[in-house]
């Protein structure tokens, strides 16, 4: 499925008639198959942009569609071929991890011994096994990383969308579940759209960078990675990953300035 | 220097020696003093006076139908509390229109509507029981309203993303999020039922028992001792049921104490 994105613009309206655009006029599609990284300084909307592509927000403008390749003709609506992954998680603290990831298919009205059936399965594959009954509040970081991931994975849905979610792991995990996730997509091949702000993340995991700009957010460039997959973390040492990390470190490095630039400006006032 | 053991045991046993202490000293002081016992009894008759009662089922009767009228106002209050709270969160109007009856009338002590009720409904059970009802209702009612409004937006999105439909996000996400608060409000509520009851038992002047009629006439013939009887008991009681919603709240929102998800 490829996520196309028209000239979208998100303005959020202000105090005392200022208004912020968070979005500014952000166009590209989304390539099936691929995993495609939104890299930005924090603030200028590639959350926003993933949250629209879910159809959790609605744009101000423009419009994004979902496109099977094969069949550009056939309308899909928004969110029902993809899944988020929230950077907050956002797990049920009251249901246990078993009942986290299962919520979806009791939302849809699988039955309880079916749908159990399959989430321990999941939970098995991002290797969680014995803590079914564990409650979120019980886990490490990691831990409920796996979780979230497994209850986005269980809707097997083709895209997978996912909003820094590793931005809050020690560095240690962040490895494995970077590397998790690189063996997901090798064995499912979803379309996936990862935002982050750190740039050897984006690299090593994607076919794509999009660089985003600061506020106003607007596509800066987009860097093509070909990197052999299967991918691993041994590539970070190679010279190709170190050219990439800087071509793309001197383009993010003007937005992180303009961003700090904005921050102070604002704190003048 | 003390070992950690022994400084362990020594906080531990320090909170009840202190009370072992005031009652030797309290003991110690009206004997030595000679104090009347309709002023101040020593505790050696106070707990001879409660072993009494006790043991002819008097304290026992007055205590089973204070707690029963507790906790039918209490139940009721709850009922309908939390039926209002949750129908509250789910529609605006309904927030807005039971919002200003609330801001006139939880201001008000609900004990000033003790004459009112006892013209309307005398002095029998009714009155008791309505009149911790209505106390105990408010803060049932604000605690879930509010527990409700401050569902994690996240937790909503993300319940949607994962396909659930409004209803499905108000029974699975938002009334379970609201539990802690809820809680917290039949925690209080269920110490407001306590103090309306004892009070309306000794203001109706009716004859039907209850701590609150076995304090005001035992007061009223310088019983004292019956007096300070029904105010331990009053204290235990109130102290386990601290205890029994503490375990309950365990029991039915272990998460909560966790935190984090």
């Amino acid at each position: 499925m490829d996520v196309v994105v028209e000239e979208v613009s998100q303005i959020w309206p202000g105090v005392r008639g200022t208004s912020v655009v968070a979005l500014d006029r952000v166009s590209h599609r989304f390539q099936s198959g691929r995993i495609t990284c939104l890299l930005g300084p924090s603030g200028c909307g590639k959350s926003t942009l993933i949250q629209i592509i879910a159809g959790l927000e609605r744009a101000t403008s423009g419009a994004v569609r979902i496109e099977d390749p094969q069949h550009r003709d056939i309308q899909h609506p928004l969110g029902a071929d993809s899944v988020m992954v929230w950077q907050t998680l956002n797990l049920f603290p009251w249901r246990s991890v078993i009942d986290n990831v299962a919520f979806g298919l009791e939302m849809r009205g699988v039955a309880k011994a079916a749908r159990y059936e399959r989430a321990r399965a999941l939970i098995a594959s991002v290797g969680l096994r014995g803590f079914e009954r564990h409650l979120p509040g019980q886990l490490s970081g990691g831990m409920r990383q796996r979780v979230a991931l497994a209850r986005a994975l269980i809707m097997e849905r083709p895209i997978l969308l996912m909003d820094e979610p590793f931005a809050a792991l020690d560095a240690q995990t962040k490895i494995v579940m970077q590397e998790e996730l690189l063996r997901i997509f090798d064995r499912t091949r979803k379309t996936i759209l990862f935002v982050t702000h750190a740039i050897e993340e984006a690299i090593l995991l994607g076919d794509e960078v999009v660089v985003m700009t600061a506020r106003p957010g607007r596509i800066k460039d987009v860097i093509p990675v070909d990197l052999p997959r299967p991918r691993s973390h041994e590539m970070v040492a190679a010279k190709e990953f170190g050219a990439l990390f800087d071509r793309t470190f001197h383009l993010i490095r003007e937005e992180v300035t303009k961003t700090m630039a904005q921050q102070d400006a604002l704190e003048a006032r | 220097m003390t070992s950690g053991r022994a400084a362990r045991i020594w906080q531990f046993a320090l909170p009840p020696l202190t009370i072992v202490a005031v009652v030797v000293a309290w003991e110690a002081l009206v004997r030595l003093r000679g104090i009347a016992p309709i002023y101040l009894p020593a505790p050696s008759s106070v707990f001879v006076y409660l072993s009494r009662m006790i043991a002819d089922g008097s304290m026992p009767y007055h205590l089973g139908i204070t707690l029963l009228r507790i906790f039918v106002g209490f139940g009721l209050a709850a009922v309908f509390g939390i039926a209002l709270g949750v129908l509250m969160g789910m529609s605006r109007t309904i927030a807005r229109v039971a919002d200003v009856w609330i801001a006139a009338l939880y201001p008000l002590p609900k004990i000033s509507l003790i004459p009112l009720l006892i013209i309307w409904v005398g002095t029998g059970e009714a009155y008791k029981i309505v009149i911790s009802a209505v106390s105990a209702f408010f803060p049932i009612v604000i605690s879930t309203y509010s527990g409700i409004r401050q569902t994690d937006r996240g937790l909503i999105k993300a319940a949607k993303d994962l396909g659930a439909n409004a209803r499905q996000i108000q029974l699975k996400v938002v009334i379970p999020g609201a539990i802690p608060s809820i809680f917290a409000g039949l925690h209080l509520g269920m110490g407001i039922a306590i103090i309306l009851v004892v009070a309306a038992e000794m203001i109706g002047g009716s004859s039907q028992g209850g701590m609150g009629w076995l304090l005001i006439s035992s007061g009223q013939v310088m019983e004292t001792e019956k007096v300070f009887a029904s105010l331990i008991v009053l204290a235990v009681v109130g102290a386990v049921v601290i205890k029994l919603q503490q375990w309950i709240d365990r029991k039915v929102a272990p998460w909560v104490s966790y935190h984090d998800g």
